[in-house]
Parts: C-alpha cells; sequence; structure tokens
C-alpha cells in the first residue's frame, strides 16, 4: 500500500491535510530536491506576485528594485523556520529531524505558492469590481498553508495539538531572536569592516608621505 | 582634403548658430519646477512670466509705502497703501489712477484711515475697507462718501480683546467678513446694517501627539493649573476671497497648523476641500529641518476658477485649478523683476496674476506663458468634461513638457471615452492613475471577448479535449509497463490506486 513515487506523494501530501504527512513520515517518504524547488518557486512566486501584479491593482514604486528584501521574505524566512523550529523542538521532545521539517515545511507552502503565482495571472485578467475573488483566492492558498504547516509540525514532531501550537508560537519567538542576532552580527561585523578599512586608509596616508 | 573643408565647414556653421542664439530668455527668473506623482520635485516649464512691475510713480501718484491689498472690481483696481493711509483706484491695466481716498465723510464727520490691511470692492460699486490702525471696517463709494462704519463688536460671542481687521470681503448679499490675526475662531460675520453675526468658516486643530497629550492631562488638572496650561486653537484665518458661485476661499498664514491651510468653505461654514488627498504648497521633504512651511498670507480665485495661493516664506505662488490639481508653481525670493521681498496680496485674472510686494512697494504683473495658457485651455476643457476637445492643447502641453503628469491623465480619459482602449491603457499607465487603467483594461476586455470570443472557447475547449485524451493515452501505458513485472494482485492495487488518485 501507499506506493507512490516522490511526485504522487507531493500531491497525496497537499490534497490530504490531515493525514498526508502522517503516511509521508510512516512510508519515510519525501525528497529534500524537491523540498529546495519548492522553496526556489517560493522566491520566484514572492518577487512576481510583487512585481508582475497588474497595474490597476497594486502601484509599486518603480525607481527602485532591490532582490534582497524578497530573498529575505522567502527564502530567509523559509530557512529561519526550520532552524527555528528544530532548535525549539529539540528541546521539546520533537522526533522531527532537520531535514523532514525542512521537507515537510516546504510542502506546506505548496499552496500559498501557487495563490501567489495565480493571483498573479488573475491580475491581468479580471478588474477591480472583480478584485474579491482574487482575495478568496489568495486567502483560500494562506489557509490552506496555514492547516498544511500545522499538520506539518504535528506530525514531523509527533506532538498534540496544543503541544504543537506551543512549538509554533515558540518558534516565531525563535525566529525573532534569530533575527535580531543576525542583525546585530551584521552590523558588528560592518564595524570590524569599516575598523579594518580606516586602518588600510591609514596606512595608505602613512606610506605615501 | 575635401573631408577637413567640410569639417571646417561645419564647424563654422555650429560658431555662427551658437553665437547667434538669443541668451536663455533674458525675462526667466526662476527654475520653473512642478511635483511628480511621488511628491518629489521635478523641472517643469514656466506658466507664467513676469511682464512688469508698477510702482507708485509709473501710476502717476506718489511712491506706495507698505502696499498691503490689491482688488480688482469691474475693471478696476483698488490699492490699498497702508503707508500713505490711503486707498488708490487704478485703471485695469495699470496704468494711471482714476481716484485717491483719504479723506471719508460720515454723517458730517472726516474719517482717515489708518494702515488700512485690506480693501474690497463690490459689484455695486461699494467699497470696504479694514481700517486696521483704528479698529473699524468703513463701507464707502468712490468719492470716499460712508455709510457704514463698523467697530468692535459688543457681544458675548466675541472673545477676543482687540478688533484689528486685516482683511475684508463682503459676499452678494452684503454681508461683510472680516479676517483677523487674533480671531481663532473664524472670519469674523457682519450683516449688511454692520450687526455682528457670529462667525465663519472655523479652522479646525490638527491632531498631533501633543494636542491629545494635553487634552489628557487637562482631563486631570483642575482650573488652577488648566489656566497655566497650553491651548490649542485653531489657526486664523489669514485671507479670503469669493468665486462666481459665491463660494469662499479662505486661507491661514499658521506655521504651526498644517491642516486648513486652504479652503473652499460653502454657506454652511463646511470646507469642501477637507475631503480631499490634497496637499498644498511645497511638499515636505525627508529633511523636515531644512523645509521652509509655506506661510500663505492671500489667496485669489480667477474668474474662471483657478487658484492661487500666495506664499509669504519663499514668496511664491501656487497655482491650482478648481479640483485642487496644481498646476504651476512660480516667483521666488530676490531683488529682480518677478522676485519678492515680501508679499502682500494676490489678484489676478484669467491671463493674468498681479502680486503686491509691501517692501518693494510695486504690483508685479505677471503674464500667461504659450505653455501657461495650453495647460489652462486643456484643463478648462477637461473639468467641464469636455475630454475630446482637450485631447488637442493636452497633445501641445506634452510637446513642451514631458513630465507634465496631468496630461497624460487627461489623454488616457479621452482615450478611454473615444474607445481607443489599448492607447488609454499605456497613457494611464504613464500617468500612474489606476482608476483610468482599470476602465480603460475592463472596456479593452470587453472588447477582446466580443471580438474573439468563438476562437478563444474552441481552443479552450480543444485544450481541454487533448488533456483529456493524453491523460488517458498515459495511464494506459503506465498500467502497461508496469503490468508484466508485477504480480496480478499488485497490479489490481495500482489500478485502485488509480481510481483513488482520481
Amino acid at each position: 500500500m501507499m506506493d507512490l513515487s516522490e511526485k504522487q506523494w507531493v500531491k497525496h501530501a497537499v490534497m490530504h491535510p490531515f493525514e498526508g504527512f502522517e503516511d509521508m513520515r510512516w512510508k519515510k517518504s519525501g525528497s529534500l530536491k524537491i523540498s529546495f524547488a519548492i522553496v526556489a518557486l517560493f522566491f520566484i512566486g514572492t518577487v512576481v506576485h510583487d512585481r508582475l501584479y497588474a497595474f490597476h491593482f497594486m502601484n509599486s514604486y518603480d525607481r527602485l528594485f532591490n532582490i534582497v528584501p524578497y530573498i529575505v521574505k522567502s527564502i530567509v524566512i523559509f530557512a529561519a523556520w526550520v532552524t527555528a523550529n528544530w532548535s525549539v523542538c529539540t528541546l521539546l521532545d520533537g522526533e522531527g529531524t532537520l531535514r523532514r521539517i525542512c521537507i515537510f515545511s516546504s510542502y506546506a507552502l505548496i499552496p500559498y505558492v501557487a495563490s501567489q503565482f495565480l493571483t498573479t495571472i488573475m491580475s491581468h485578467l479580471l478588474v477591480n469590481d472583480e478584485g474579491v475573488f482574487i482575495s478568496c483566492v489568495y486567502a483560500a492558498g494562506l489557509i490552506w498553508s496555514g492547516v498544511l504547516m500545522f499538520n506539518a509540525v504535528k506530525t514531523a514532531h509527533q506532538y498534540s495539538v496544543l503541544k504543537t501550537a506551543a512549538a509554533v508560537v515558540l518558534t516565531v519567538a525563535g525566529m525573532l531572536v534569530m533575527m535580531f542576532l543576525l542583525v546585530l552580527v551584521m552590523s558588528l561585523f560592518q564595524k570590524v569592516g569599516i575598523f579594518i578599512y580606516s586602518i588600510y586608509t591609514e596606512l595608505q596616508y602613512r606610506f605615501r608621505v | 582634403m575635401k573631408g577637413y573643408i567640410r569639417t571646417a565647414a561645419a564647424l563654422a556653421a555650429a560658431v555662427v548658430c551658437f553665437a547667434q542664439a538669443p541668451p536663455a530668455s533674458a525675462r526667466r527668473t526662476s527654475d520653473a519646477y512642478n511635483y511628480d506623482r511621488w511628491g518629489e520635485a521635478i523641472p517643469s516649464q514656466s506658466g507664467y512670466t513676469a511682464l512688469r512691475s508698477v510702482s507708485g510713480s509709473d501710476l502717476g501718484t506718489s511712491a506706495f509705502s507698505g502696499l498691503s491689498d490689491i482688488c480688482l472690481c469691474d475693471g478696476k483696481f483698488y490699492i490699498a497703501d497702508a503707508g500713505n493711509n490711503r486707498i488708490v483706484i487704478a485703471d485695469e491695466k495699470l496704468e494711471s489712477i482714476t481716484a485717491e481716498l483719504t479723506e471719508f465723510d460720515y454723517r458730517g464727520e472726516k474719517l482717515s484711515i489708518g494702515n488700512p490691511g485690506g480693501v474690497y470692492a463690490s459689484e455695486e460699486g461699494l467699497v470696504y475697507i479694514a481700517d486696521t490702525g483704528n479698529s473699524r471696517i468703513i463701507r464707502c463709494d468712490e468719492e470716499g462718501n460712508t455709510d457704514l462704519v463698523i467697530t468692535r463688536p459688543v457681544s458675548e460671542q466675541y472673545t477676543a480683546v482687540t478688533f484689528m481687521p486685516k482683511r475684508v470681503l463682503c459676499d452678494r448679499a452684503g454681508f461683510i467678513y472680516v479676517a483677523d490675526e487674533n480671531v481663532t475662531s473664524g472670519a469674523v460675520m457682519f450683516d449688511p446694517e454692520g450687526n455682528f453675526r457670529g462667525y465663519y468658516g472655523a479652522n479646525r486643530v490638527e491632531q498631533t501627539g501633543e494636542v491629545l497629550r494635553n487634552y489628557f492631562w487637562k482631563f486631570l488638572a483642575n482650573d488652577e493649573m488648566r489656566r497655566y496650561m497650553t491651548n490649542s486653537v485653531p489657526a486664523a484665518v489669514s485671507s479670503f476671497d469669493t468665486d462666481d458661485s459665491g463660494f469662499i476661499y479662505t486661507c491661514s498664514s499658521s506655521l504651526s497648523q498644517d491642516v486648513d491651510k486652504i479652503k473652499k468653505v460653502n454657506a454652511a461654514g463646511y470646507n469642501l476641500f477637507a475631503d480631499l488627498d490634497t496637499h498644498f504648497g511645497d511638499m515636505p521633504s525627508a529633511d523636515y529641518s531644512d523645509y521652509p512651511q509655506n506661510s500663505y498670507v492671500d489667496i485669489d480665485v480667477s474668474p474662471s476658477g483657478l487658484i492661487n495661493c500666495l506664499d509669504y516664506t519663499n514668496g511664491r505662488i501656487f497655482q491650482y485649478d478648481e479640483d485642487c490639481n496644481l498646476l504651476f508653481i512660480f516667483g521666488e525670493k530676490g531683488y529682480q523683476l518677478g522676485t519678492f521681498r515680501q508679499v502682500s496680496a494676490i489678484e489676478s485674472t484669467d491671463e493674468q496674476v498681479f502680486v503686491a510686494d509691501s517692501q518693494k512697494n510695486t504690483i508685479t504683473v505677471f503674464g500667461e506663458t504659450k505653455f501657461g495658457e495650453t495647460v489652462h485651455r486643456a484643463t478648462a476643457l477637461y473639468n467641464a468634461g469636455y475630454y475630446e476637445e482637450a485631447l488637442e492643447p493636452w497633445f501641445e502641453v506634452l510637446r513642451r513638457d514631458g513630465n507634465y503628469r496631468r496630461a497624460y491623465m487627461g489623454i488616457a480619459s479621452a482615450y478611454i471615452n473615444q474607445g481607443n482602449y489599448a492607447d488609454a491603457m499605456k497613457y494611464a499607465k504613464i500617468a500612474d492613475s489606476q482608476w483610468r487603467y482599470d476602465r480603460a483594461f475592463e472596456g479593452w476586455r470587453e472588447r477582446w471577448i466580443s471580438r474573439n470570443f468563438i476562437p478563444a472557447a474552441l481552443v479552450l475547449l480543444l485544450a481541454a479535449a487533448a488533456a483529456a485524451v493524453l491523460k488517458k493515452i498515459f495511464r494506459n501505458r503506465k498500467l502497461r509497463s508496469s503490468a508484466p513485472e508485477a504480480v496480478t494482485a499488485a497490479a489490481a492495487e495500482v489500478t485502485e490506486e488509480g481510481a483513488d488518485d482520481k
């Protein structure tokens, strides 16, 4: 039973929000390759949703384009989620490995990523008065992904519902802490960089004369 | 050799051309600018150019001193010459004076005026003078025969200690409105008999954090404490004007309040500009400390509805159309023609703008440029709903200034009306006008569907059929390939699985 290929597992997991991940866990399925592909699509979807959205729905400030915020909004946030979840749940007797958390979480993202692409296409077909359909699709994708994500955490660590909720809250807190530390480290490194550069310029002036 | 000669000839021609090119307009006094969609200043064409400046001696009288107000009515200029305590009446072209009012007969008494701050003339030929120095309003005819003098109202409602009328105005019913810098409840209103009738068009207080904090502490404080706390009062009305339909436009010179600086007030005292998302005057830049705030000392509405706001801080005139779209910005601080030292009043006709300067003591006459004339023509047509007629002047505007955003809007609107949706979408996008784009897109989509419905439906149907057929073939092939190596039972399971999958 359940002799599915990896591609079929993706479909199974997404279409069966409450048992899909359990089945996957039982069969030890899930591919890291597909997981990375989904995260890549998530990144592309974020960019597409922000830049290629129809003009009459969204007006972006076109003078500036910076890819870094999009990377942060997709890849970095996903990585932070996986790391934070793994760190938190290791302490909370979770059974999930880093690999499994990554795979389950990325599979859970699929409806949201799909809604990103779908709403972008819809925005080019609909006018403002019909915008509510777009909101519906977007909300559906978001809620679906949310349910999947919750069950992904629940399954990966074999938690009860309440413990999963607590783990999710702690994971978000952990993500914030990580972001804070990241910013701190980056600013420190920047300071070090500036320090080294000023020594370099100082030496340059000394040896020129 | 031939090449050298040709080069030399070209160079010589270029030299001749440049030598004969006139220097960049000698009359140009400032770099004209406008604001783009994002509120950033961008270079633009000037809509007005200074034609001449008129002093007292140009009019054939003694020099002005402290020009405080001008008023244009029925082809006559009424000039309040505060320093010389007189009202000068000049012709429409500002070439010579026709009368000079210094003495006023009031019930056998001779009155004189002191430091008059404002003058207004009504259609009936009555002259209203804000006699600031003597704390009164005088209503007289053009010979100075006074029939009404209004002094400080005796009323419980009038709480200001002084009565210092700075500007005066009268509406069609003969009601008199007085702007007083010390009265924060709006313009003081009198009926035609000179009885105090309350206030009109009070400004609001801006809801800043400080105001809310004071409100909270006042709630807790006792009377003694309250007396020493700062009061949040609205800004006083600094000047006003009325348009052809009887609306009164007010402006405020307050530097601390940012709301209600320019208002259009209806008969009920309601500000019609309150709901508009318009920022009057210069945009606040990112660096607030270096941002000189606009302080409007006077406002004028031209017969065709253009709103001219006079900014004291920078000596600038901001011209808006009747829907509060910024048209032009002109004037600046300086000593040359077209620049100012201390602006005090503004008047306008449809083609010209007159600005009084109380330190230069001249009236500067601005005439509209070709560009200004085109913009005005297009704006008037557009605002009246003649979108397609406005198309030609809008294109003319774009030929002169490709950054003029309203031209793109006007063209997009005209194209929508004409059913030229593809071009309308293009221009709406350049204009950054989402609702126009939306409307154009709706029309475009509707037309596309009605033209291409049958082919589109056919393509969709064929695609669906092809997908169904391909799926069937694909599944059959998979079954056939998996059948030989698996036992029969397993094969049956897979078929079940496939059915489940569906």
